[in-house]
Formats: C-alpha cells, sequence, structure tokens
C-alpha cells in the first residue's frame, strides 16, 4: 500500500538521544503510527510489522496507532529506522526529503532489526564494549 | 619586548601641534620613548608621511547585526575573496567583509583603533567573540541605550542619577565603551511596528520623549565621567526634511566639559535633508554646520555616502523597515528585548538618482562648511554610507576641488541646483585630514588619555607610515596619488609591532578591548537594586547571573575607571 | 551543592534557569528542566577514553595517539568533511573552522539537514527577528508552524509564548492566541486556539493563500488549499492582521517537505506582509542547543553560515553541492571528522554507506550509530556540563555555559587546537 512518510523528532527519541544503543531508542525509532483505518486496509494491528519500501531499500517497523496521524500517511520518529530509506537526494539543497516520501507499505513477520544491524548493513561495525 | 626606531619620519601630530616635522621616532615596549638604544630595529619612513594610527570613531564591524549582514548576503561575500596567505587567514566579504577581512583591510589602511558602532547589552557577547576576531585593531563598544526599560523609567522619573546608575552597571557587566543612542524613543516604538517622528513626541506607555532620553543620558555621562560623550544617532535618519530635528537635536547639548564635546552626532550627512519629500530633497548642510560652528560642546560625523553597492545596517529598524518597502529588496530585522532594534537592508548608490547624488555632496559638504575639522571627523558610517575601504577617495574629495568637480561633473544634472557643493572652494590640508582621521578622534573618545591618537613620548606605539612625501604633492592636483597612498601603508605599527607592509599583514596579532567601568556608590549598585533584578526575573529571558560578560572574552582587556559624581 | 542559573544544553531554548545537584563531583538531580535536558544531565552512559577499530575489534588507545592519528589522516586527505559542530561551544567550532581552512577541507553543521533551507530563504528574502523576551512581552498572536515544540522544544510555550507572563500581557493563557499548522494531530496542536490541519505538502499553498488574502487579494482563494478551507483560511488571515504583536515560528515541516527553502521563504514573505499592517517577527525553531552558534562563527570567519569548501584555498559555499549529504552521497571526501553529531543516525543510508569505505573520526562522549565507521572516537567533555563554553540560543542570545562537574574528560577545542598544531608545523598538509 502506497503511503506518505513523515518523520520526526519526539520526546522518548530526544532522551535517548544520547544512548543510541539502547533498547528504548530503537524501540522508539523503529516505530511507525498509523490511522487506525490505514491499520484496517493493512490488514493488522498495533504491535505487528510493517516493511516500508522505498528505491530499491526497505526497513521493518513495528506499527502503532494513532488517531492523530491523517490516513494515507504514516510518523516514524526520526532515526536510524527510518534513514534507511530516506532518499540522499537533496535537489540541490543540502536538505533530504525527510518527509514526505511515497513508500510502499505491507505487513511482513520479518523482525526489526536493531540500530547495530542497521549500521551492519551499511558496512558499520557495532560497538559492543 | 621591541625596540623600533622609524628614522625619517614626516610627523604631522595635531594632539602635539606638530603639523609637519621630519623626525625620528623611538619606541620601546609598545609605547613611544624619547630615544632607543642602537639595538634597535629600523624602519626608515623615508620622510614619508608619519601619522598615529588612524582611529574609526564609527564603524559596524562585529556583532549580532552585522553577522546577521553577513550571512544574508552570499553575494557580498563572494565579492571580496582573499585565500589564505601566511599568517593570514582567508577572507570574504565586500561591504561586510568577516572579522579577519574587516582587520586586514583596515589594517593596510593604517587604522589601529576602531569603536564598533553599534552593541546591544543583551548580546555583547557576540559582539566580543568578533573583536577577539579582529586582532588587529584595539575595540570599544558603543552600547546602545536608545530603548531600554530601565533607562526610560529613570527619565520618565526625571531621576538622572538613577538613570547614570543603570548605565554604570551595565557597561561595566558587558564591557561596552560608551552610551549610543540611535532613534531614542523610537526602538521602543518599533516594538510595536511605530516609530516616533519629533523629539518632543512621546512613547506609548513609557511617556517619555527622545528629548527628554537625550538630556538625561547627557548628564548621566557626565556624572559617570565616562571617557567618551553621547553618541547620538539622530531621530528620523533619512527623512526629508529632517534637518531641523538634528539642530533641534544639538539644541539639546549643553556644554558640560572642557576636554571634549557634550555630544556626538554619528553620520550626519543622512540628517541633513531639505525638502518634505524624495521629489524635491535637498542638501541642508549649511544650516547644519553652522549649527555645529556655533556649538564647540557638539562634534560630528560625516556619513559620507559613496557611490556603488553596500549594506545598511543600524540599530534604527523602523527606518531599515521603510527602506525595505522602497527598494523592494531583502529585509532583515531584530529586535532586542527590553533594549533595542536593528535592520538590514542592501542598497546600491547609484549616480543617477537625484537622491543619491544629493547625499554624496551633503557628506563633503558638511567636512567643508564646519570650520574646525575637530568638530567633523570623517567616517561613511561603515557600511551604511559606504565601504570603508573608500576613505581614502574621501580623503581625496575633501583635498582637491579639481576632483570634486570632476565627480560633480558625473552626477545626475537635476541635483546640482539641490546643493552647495560646486560652490565650496575650501581644499582641506593634511593636518586637517590628519585631526578627521585620528586626532580628532581621539580627543572626541576620550582615548588620548590611554596612549591613543598621537606620537609624542607615553604614547601608544600605533603608528602609520604612507607611501608619500608631503613636501613634494599638491593634493589639489595629485589626488589619485593620495588615494593610492591612504590606501596602503608603508608600515603600519601596532603597539610597536611592524603588523603590515605594503597591504601584507606579519602577524596574527591579539588585540585589546577598552571598557569603562564607573565605580559608584552602594545605594546606585544596580546589582544590589531589587527592583532592577526583577526586570530579569520578570521580562527579560535571561537571568542576571548570566548576562555579565566575562572578561575571558577579551583578549586584552583594558578597563578605563572613573569615580562617579553621584 | 545546587549549582543555580545553569543554561541547559539539549535545544536552542537555551533555558537558563536551570537547578543542578551536585553530590561527590556527580549531577544528582535537575530542578527547572524538561524531559529532554533532565535526561541529558542525568544519565550517563560515555565511553571510557579513547578507542581504535581495527580487524580483531575495538582497542583503547591513548589520547596523544588518537590525536597524531587524526592529524595524519586529516594532511593524508585529499578531501576531507569535517561534519556536526551543533552539540558542541562555539571556541570549538571556532577552532574547526581552522582547522578546516588549514586542511583545505569541507565544513559543514547539521544545519544542512535542519534549518539549512531557512538559511537559504533568508539569503532570498532577509529574516525579519527578534529575541524570545519581545515575544513574551508583546505578543498577542503566536503561531507555530510545522514544528512540535512540545516534543522538541518542550519549555518553549511556558518561557517564551504560551504560558509566559510578560510586561505587555499579564495574563498570557487568557490573553494569547495560539495557532498550530501540522499535517498531524500533535500535542502542541491540541493546546491550540486554531489548529490548522494542511495535506502534506501542502505548507507553500497555504502560506500563499493567507498571503493573497492579507493582501487584499482573497478571491483568487478556492474552496478548499490542500486541506484547509476558505473560511479557516479568512479567519486565520483576520486573526493576523488584528494581532497587536504576532509571532511566528516554524520547524522541520517547512524544511524537509517538498518545496524546503521555498516553503520558508513563502512564511518570510507572509510576515513581511503582516508588518505592513502590525508587528510580526518570525523565528526558525533550531534544534540543536548550539548550531545557531556554529552559523555565526562560521560566518564572522568565512562569510557564509555552513558548508563552506575551503579547497581553494578561500570560503566557497553552495549548498547542494558542498554540504554533507551530497558530499557523502557522491563519495566525494575521503576522510571524515565528525564533532558533536550522528551523521549515522541522521543521514540517509545512502551517504551513511560511503563512511565504511573512508576513515572516519568522532569527537563525541557516547558511543553512537557513527562509532559504527568510526576508525578512531575520542570521548570529550559535555558543553554545559563539564565544559564551558560559548552557546547561542535559536533567537541569536549568546550565552556562557557552564562547567557543573569535573569528569576528567578533554575538551573539543583543545583537541582540534592540536591536531591543528600538529599538522602546521609538521609542514602543512
Amino acid at each position: 500500500m502506497r503511503m506518505v512518510l513523515n518523520t520526526g523528532r519526539t520526546i522518548p527519541q530526544g532522551n535517548f538521544v544520547e544512548y543510541k544503543p539502547s533498547p528504548e531508542y530503537g524501540a522508539e525509532t523503529s516505530r511507525a503510527f498509523l490511522a487506525p483505518l490505514d491499520l484496517m486496509d493493512l490488514g493488522i494491528e498495533a504491535g505487528d510489522r510493517v516493511r516500508i519500501t522505498y528505491g530499491g531499500r526497505s526497513v521493518v517497523l513495528t506499527a502503532a496507532a494513532s488517531d492523530d496521524v491523517p490516513p494515507g500517511t504514516l510518523f516514524v520518529p526520526y532515526g536510524a529506522h527510518a534513514n534507511h530509506v530516506v532518499p540522499a537526494a537533496t535537489h540541490g539543497t543540502g536538505m533530504p526529503d525527510f518527509k514526505g516520501i511515497g513508500v510502499e507499505v505491507e505487513h511482513t513477520g520479518e523482525p526489526v532489526k536493531t540500530v547495530w544491524e542497521l549500521m551492519e548493513d551499511l558496512g558499520g561495525k557495532r560497538y559492543d564494549r | 619586548m621591541t625596540r623600533l626606531l622609524i628614522k625619517n619620519a614626516y610627523v604631522i601630530d595635531p594632539l602635539n601641534g606638530i603639523r609637519g616635522e621630519v623626525m625620528d621616532i623611538a619606541v620601546k615596549d609598545g609605547w613611544i620613548v624619547e630615544s632607543v638604544d642602537d639595538g634597535a630595529e629600523v624602519i626608515d619612513a623615508g620622510g614619508c608621511l608619519t601619522l598615529p594610527g588612524g582611529i574609526d570613531s564609527h564603524t559596524h564591524i562585529c556583532g549580532t547585526k552585522v553577522n546577521f549582514g553577513r550571512y544574508m548576503m552570499p553575494e557580498d561575500m563572494r565579492a571580496g575573496r582573499t585565500q589564505r596567505r601566511g599568517v593570514m587567514h582567508s577572507t570574504s566579504g565586500y561591504s561586510v567583509p568577516t572579522t579577519y577581512g574587516n582587520s586586514y583591510r583596515y589594517s593596510a589602511m593604517g587604522y589601529t583603533s576602531v569603536l564598533e558602532g553599534a552593541m546591544a547589552p543583551l548580546e555583547a557577547r557576540h559582539t566580543h567573540e568578533e573583536f577577539a576576531a579582529t586582532p588587529l585593531q584595539d575595540t570599544m563598544a558603543n552600547t546602545l541605550f536608545d530603548g531600554n526599560w530601565m533607562v526610560m523609567e529613570a527619565v520618565r522619573d526625571r531621576d538622572v542619577k538613577r538613570a547614570a546608575a543603570i548605565v554604570a552597571w551595565t557597561l561595566a557587566a558587558v564591557k561596552g565603551f560608551a552610551i549610543k543612542l540611535t532613534n531614542p524613543g523610537g526602538s521602543e516604538c518599533w516594538g510595536w511596528g511605530k516609530n516616533v517622528k519629533c523629539i518632543h513626541e512621546t512613547v506609548p506607555y513609557f511617556e517619555v520623549s527622545p528629548a527628554e532620553i537625550i538630556e538625561t543620558l547627557i548628564r548621566a555621562n557626565e556624572l559617570l565621567r565616562l571617557p567618551h560623550s553621547v553618541h547620538l544617532h539622530c531621530n528620523n535618519l533619512g527623512v526629508p526634511g529632517n534637518y531641523q530635528c538634528t539642530i533641534g537635536s544639538m539644541d539639546l547639548a549643553p556644554d558640560l566639559n572642557p576636554e571634549r564635546q557634550s555630544l556626538y552626532l554619528t553620520h550626519v550627512q543622512f540628517h541633513a535633508y531639505g525638502g518634505i519629500s524624495w521629489k524635491d530633497i535637498c542638501s541642508k548642510a549649511e544650516p547644519v554646520a553652522y549649527a555645529v560652528n556655533r556649538k564647540p560642546q557638539v562634534t560630528i560625523d560625516m556619513g559620507q555616502m559613496m557611490f556603488g553597492k553596500t549594506t545598511t545596517m543600524t540599530a534604527d529598524g523602523p527606518m531599515e523597515f521603510n527602506l525595505y518597502r522602497l527598494h523592494h529588496n531583502k529585509w532583515s530585522n531584530h529586535d532586542v528585548e527590553l533594549e533595542t532594534t536593528s535592520g538590514i537592508i542592501p542598497v546600491y548608490y547609484s549616480k543617477t538618482s537625484v537622491v543619491n547624488c544629493v547625499m554624496w555632496a551633503i557628506g563633503l559638504e558638511l567636512a567643508l562648511l564646519v570650520a574646525n575639522p575637530w568638530q567633523c571627523l570623517l567616517a561613511t558610517d561603515n557600511p551604511n554610507g559606504g565601504p570603508f575601504i573608500k576613505y581614502p577617495e574621501i580623503i581625496a574629495l575633501l583635498m582637491s576641488r579639481r576632483y570634486r568637480e570632476e565627480e560633480l561633473r558625473t552626477l545626475a544634472p537635476e541635483a546640482l541646483s539641490r546643493i552647495t557643493l560646486p560652490s565650496l572652494d575650501r581644499e582641506l590640508d593634511w593636518h586637517d585630514i590628519a585631526v578627521m582621521t585620528r586626532a580628532g578622534q581621539a580627543r572626541a573618545l576620550g582615548i588620548r588619555s590611554i596612549g591613543k591618537g598621537h606620537l609624542a613620548p607615553g604614547a601608544e606605539a600605533d603608528i602609520a607610515i604612507y607611501p608619500i612625501r608631503v613636501d613634494e604633492t599638491d593634493p589639489s592636483r595629485q589626488y589619485r596619488d593620495v588615494i593610492r597612498a591612504f590606501q596602503k601603508t608603508s608600515w603600519t605599527i601596532k603597539r610597536g609591532r611592524p603588523v603590515a607592509r605594503d597591504g601584507e599583514i606579519l602577524v596574527e596579532g591579539t588585540n585589546k578591548t577598552v571598557w569603562v567601568k564607573p565605580k559608584v556608590p552602594d545605594q546606585y549598585d544596580m546589582g544590589k537594586d531589587p527592583e532592577f533584578a526583577r526586570n530579569f526575573d520578570r521580562y527579560y529571558t535571561v537571568r542576571m547571573s548570566n548576562y555579565p560578560v566575562q572578561e575571558l572574552y577579551l583578549q586584552r582587556s583594558l578597563c578605563m575607571e572613573s569615580e562617579a559624581q553621584l | 551543592m545546587i549549582v543555580r542559573d545553569v543554561i541547559c544544553p539539549f535545544c536552542a531554548c537555551l533555558c537558563d534557569d536551570l537547578d543542578v545537584h551536585v553530590e561527590e563531583g556527580k549531577v544528582t538531580a535537575v530542578d527547572n528542566a524538561c524531559d529532554l535536558g533532565s535526561h541529558k544531565f542525568l544519565t550517563d552512559h560515555r565511553m571510557k577514553g579513547p578507542v581504535r577499530r581495527t580487524a580483531s575489534g575495538w582497542q583503547e588507545i591513548t589520547l596523544e595517539e588518537a590525536i597524531c592519528e587524526t592529524a595524519e589522516l586529516l594532511m593524508a586527505a585529499e578531501r576531507p568533511l569535517l561534519y556536526g559542530w551543533s552539540g558542541t561551544c562555539g571556541e570549538a567550532q571556532s577552532a574547526g573552522v581552522h582547522l578546516a581552512e588549514l586542511v583545505g577541507g569541507v565544513i559543514d553543521a547539521t544545519t544542512s539537514v535542519c534549518h539549512g533551507p531557512s538559511i537559504l530563504a533568508i539569503q532570498e528574502v532577509g529574516h525579519p527577528g527578534c529575541t524570545l523576551g519581545q515575544v513574551k512581552n508583546r505578543a498577542n498572536v503566536v503561531v507555530y508552524w510545522g514544528c512540535n515544540p512540545m516534543h522538541a522544544h518542550p519549555r518553549h510555550l511556558s518561557r517564551y509564548t504560551t504560558y509566559a507572563d510578560g510586561f505587555f500581557v499579564r495574563n498570557a493563557f487568557k490573553e494569547r492566541k495560539v495557532i498550530v499548522a501540522d499535517v498531524r494531530g500533535t500535542d502542541s496542536t491540541n493546546v491550540a486556539d486554531e489548529f490548522i490541519r494542511l495535506q502534506p505538502g501542502g505548507d507553500y499553498a497555504v502560506l500563499g493563500a493567507l498571503r493573497a488574502i492579507v493582501r487584499g487579494k482573497g478571491d483568487v482563494v478556492p474552496e478548499e488549499v490542500a486541506g484547509v478551507s476558505r473560511e479557516q483560511l479568512f479567519r486565520i488571515a483576520e486573526i493576523c492582521k488584528k494581532a497587536r504583536y504576532g509571532a511566528f515560528f516554524f520547524g522541520m515541516g517547512l524544511t524537509q517537505t517538498a518545496g524546503k527553502y521555498k516553503n520558508v521563504r513563502n512564511a518570510i514573505e507572509l510576515v513581511d506582509e503582516l508588518s505592513r499592517h502590525t508587528k510580526w517577527t518570525l523565528t526558525p525553531m533550531r534544534g540543536h542547543f548550539n548550531v545557531y552558534g556554529f552559523n555565526e562563527v562560521c560566518t564572522w570567519m568565512t562569510g557564509y553560515p555552513y558548508a563552506v569548501d575551503f579547497s581553494r584555498g578561500m570560503a566557497f559555499y553552495n549548498p547542494g553541492e558542498t554540504t554533507a549529504v551530497d558530499i557523502l552521497a557522491r563519495k566525494e571526501c575521503d576522510m571524515c571528522l565528525v564533532v558533536a553529531s550522528d551523521p549515522a543516525a541522521h543521514f540517509p543510508a545512502e551517504a551513511v554507506e560511503h563512511f565504511s569505505s573512508i576513515p572516519v573520526v568522532q569527537l563525541d562522549p557516547f558511543p553512537n550509530l557513527t562509532t559504527a565507521f568510526s576508525r578512531i572516537q575520542i570521548p570529550v567533555a559535555v558543553s554545559g556540563i563539564d565544559a564551558e563554553g560559548t552557546a547561542y540560543r535559536m533567537d541569536g542570545v549568546p550565552l556562557r555555559l557552564r562547567k557543573v562537574v569535573d569528569r576528567g574528560y578533554p575538551e573539543d577545542a583543545m583537541i582540534l587546537s592540536a591536531i591543528t598544531r600538529r599538522i602546521a608545523d609538521g609542514g602543512g598538509p
């Protein structure tokens, strides 16, 4: 299902922004808020997982319900999960499309990756001391 | 430290009555002394014009609104780029250069001290940070009080001493140098999008007039025994017909100080307009200059406008908004809570504009009609009238009637009937120029006592050697040589150390910031005043303990203390 | 011991009324801070000392080794990128600019992915602004557009707007009208007197419609603009025109959606237009506590607020070309020094990928996602907690951050200066 991706700051994301390896941080940045109607259309419930895809990249998130989010959009707290699919093109402005890209959304059974796993997908190495 | 001997210097030192004598200047440990030993480094000035280091008494180079001007104008930045070279950092900027750009260019012109035109106390820390990055000039800051709530309340209550106490606390807290009033009363009105049109109009809620603010602060200034006088940017800047307001403001100044003026009016060119609209604007430099001539208690600076592109930036917020409505170009504004305001717009002064031609003439007329050069100093209100790199051209215009005539021929013809410049024959001489670019500033700012502006033993060794032989030059005919010479010194010496040679900067530099601390009796110490503290608790958005600027922000600090007569 | 009037180093509200309780060299409690600020003072997951990543794992190294190796990496690089800067003090930012100039690299800050577009708009039409106390003392209408201050700047409303009583506004909560524009409901829209709910990507059109109405050309406005009814648009325009003093705040809703700086330009021009009728000011809701500080420092030193390329020996500025995301996406830099920010977490994946191909050195107190790509990380003191320094609030007011504890960590400015000296003494890059 095609939906508009919106990312932004939240208090929980900010509280753990200096402790990104924490489970709380990963849980917040991998959460996708959808309108109840959209959950229905996707055939899922809050707590189920969705895969969002854009431009050949995709990431798995956990769905949460929100009456505040307009149908047709999903809100994901700003972080590595959402940025896994946000394209790097800045249209000459230096600023990528952090808000407003049209992503494919589908129900998935695959697990949500940790932030370290995401980094390793991009060629990084987890810090585990 | 170092010893230096400058030989064969053709010295003009107005503060010591020297009008052109070949002599040697001995320097030791940063000061001018009677003599030095044979081991001293020798600079042969070759009989060239040698003056005390230049002092700019009104320039906008450091602080919040200057930086606003920079980052909103990348096109201005691109217009003046230089590469990193030796000790010189890369620079950018034409009319609003970066701090290193300003410092290097001023140094190349022989300037060693500058007074920043406007600093809002709340944002003083920013000004001081930029001062530290302007390392080749000693710096001072005009501190804005024109819209200060606490001051206006004291003015309303006719409490000069309380006004003085507030000024004393603030200047010491933010390391300011002098009282600056820009469009007094108008700043507070601009907080509501309004302005004052006349010095007797009252400011809403505070119920004080610009005249009352000016008068009270002139007296407060003298009670505090500050080195400089009140520094005033009159109301109604740029408005046709404003010359009457300017003369009216001058009339407010009593003669309270034997050493210097009691009121310094800045960039008076912008305040000497006749007519009632842009259509009939004309020069009123004559009545304004004659008012100055009658009042030894007043000193002005020209605020000369020069043609070309520049950026206007002042604490006169409402004026800048009106300019924006006229020019339809970009506009920035910055109101500072409880204190003041500012505005910025880029402009282009054009020879095809009758108004601009009149403005250009007015600045020169002021300098030629004010009889005493000590009362009319050279400045462009950099960058408002034009960038300071144009000072040499202004010098040449003042020294050469021929040059003026050549320029007059290129102006919009309609302007000629609105100005008196064509009929002025006077040509200023080298001594006049030395007064208007350094000695006069030292006197007006009250900094002769700390060794600025002269070359006798006891002075700070800030010296500029210009590549021109006065005895071989007729400035009236050879004005191009005059321009060339004042654009680039052979040597600029700061605190006894050569810092510039033929335009090349030789050292990184660390400058000195001069500030004032008037000592007041305990009952006038605002640091202990609960009513004063309440403003911080309730209305400012910064705590009183976080407001003062720590001395560590100053590269080197020179505090001029005084005993306030409260 | 209680240290009073401490300045919070989280967001650009720079609240300076925190009381920090310190016992035996540790922060034990914080009064007056919001959740974000409290967490910053109280949580502590700092790295112990400098580390280097090798094929076999992470090894501890000395500060001296870290500095030397970083200097070597910078010297060897042809096009180094020095990125981050928003989370440290001005003294460090200044040292960073000097270093970038010396090595002929590109220096950019988090601005480019935050309010960079606002700066681009300001460079087109200017910035009609003020300090926050003007808003507190005078504003009777406040607009929050495309931002969620309750989550990103939690005390903004109580210190400067909705709930902040001022000299001319004695009962803010009653006298002040708050308008919030967003594509979704948030905790901020919940406290608004008027919620403008617009469709994603509709900001430009809605701002344009409001401008038209304010200019007296309301007839061109159709029944609905991007989900906002004509009736609401006229009502909002009227409120704005009749304001005694209006303050417009905005955030990523304008800078990160299609149009980017054009959205911000439209907002600025709306405020300019309103200024012809009454008093209005505009303030970008800057994010990091000292991102504006970087723009200020970089501007007075180079002439440009961010994205400065020194490869020509002088400052060159061209956002879209000299901005970090673009440089990384084009795989143009061959080394990256990251200071006080976490691009691996906050940049698109395609840009982050390039980090794995180049040496990355990071100055940061905490293990973060950029650590995963760092060859060296040096933990440093936190400005505002264990290091003093200058920071600029979102409205340009400069404050001096305090040092409330000493943790024994080196400071950014010192390390950057040491690296610079090493390179300069070594004959340059």
